[in-house]
């Protein structure tokens, strides 16, 4: 099966002052991203949104990684996060209330690489001024990943757990054109596509974060 | 300090950051912070950064990874306590 990530994060909730000390940004950022951010990015995206980009695509990796590897502890300071391109030109509007699509058009998106020991995961990010959104992938070609981002007015977690789910169903079921799925987690609480009790070979990764949810997946059938 | 010390101020370290006030209430050594408490994960590193100040201690990526519960928090609080005196 192959894998997919991604994770949300509402720009409107992040505590900006605390963002931008260094004895909290120093566990996210390595030594080498915080360079790179000073020689490459800081013409284009204020560090907060820096900080919170790459907090974003490293959660995306763990989660991809956490498929193959159940085990895994999210240290992010170990992903680590090269070569990221911003879109040119930086997008300056806010996101609106959904978004979907398969595969992104990549001058409009960050795009990252990320090494996590001997994986190597590619990243591809959305970055309005309300919220940002990162999809990892294990190759540089998306065109088979599919996306969601949807603003929602609900941020009670139980709510917000139900509606990424019947978010992503829908698609599904567009998609698959398969009727009666259900989104489960296994036993390591990854979730997962399920069909009368079965587990089906479709990735599929959830995400919320205050007034957004979002999903991405990647149909293997 | 002991472990029911640590808990008692853990509990106000984490109320911040969770909206389930009535399982905060009860926490014990088996509480995900994640899966219980609904906290967000990229709350987790504000978890961290108010317990070093609390305790005036300093948590090292390798002992962050194992706060993943209650129990392991207080764990790693006491460890780094210890390490002071």
């Amino acid at each position: 099966m192959t894998g997919t990530g991604n994770d949300i994060v509402s720009l409107g909730a992040i505590n900006i002052t605390r963002t931008k000390q260094p004895a909290f940004y120093s566990k996210i950022l390595s030594d080498r991203e915080i360079t790179y951010y000073r020689q490459n990015c800081q013409d284009v995206i204020t560090l907060e949104n820096y900080i919170w980009l790459l907090w974003s695509i490293k959660e995306s990796a763990y989660k991809y990684l956490q498929r193959f590897n159940p085990g895994l502890v999210f240290t992010p300071v170990k992903f680590i996060v090269s070569g990221l391109l911003p879109p040119v030109p930086s997008p300056t509007e806010n996101f609106g209330n959904t978004k979907a699509g398969k595969g992104f058009d990549v001058n409009k998106t960050w795009n990252g690489v990320i090494t996590y020991g001997t994986d190597t995961l590619y990243s591809l990010s959305l970055l309005y001024t309300d919220v940002l959104f990162s999809v990892v992938n294990g190759t540089e070609n998306f065109d088979q990943v599919y996306w969601g981002l949807h603003r929602i007015n609900d941020t009670d977690p139980a709510n917000q757990s139900a509606m990424v789910r019947t978010f992503l169903l829908d698609k599904l079921h567009q998609i698959l054109t398969i009727d009666n799925l259900q989104i489960g987690k296994n036993e390591f609480n990854i979730p997962v596509l399920i069909k009368r009790d079965k587990e089906m070979q479709v990735a599929i990764s959830l995400s919320h974060h205050e007034h957004f949810i979002g999903y991405s997946f990647v149909n293997s059938l | 300090m002991t472990r029911q010390d640590i808990l008692s101020e853990l509990k106000k370290v984490i109320a911040p950051y969770t909206t389930n006030k009535e399982m905060l209430a009860g926490i014990d050594d088996q509480t995900d912070l994640i899966k219980d408490l609904k906290i967000n994960s990229a709350n987790l590193v504000d978890i961290i950064i108010d317990a070093e100040a609390k305790y005036d201690i300093e948590i090292d990526y390798d002992s962050a990874d194992k706060m993943v519960n209650v129990g392991t928090c207080i764990d790693v609080i006491s460890e780094k306590l210890n390490q002071k005196i």
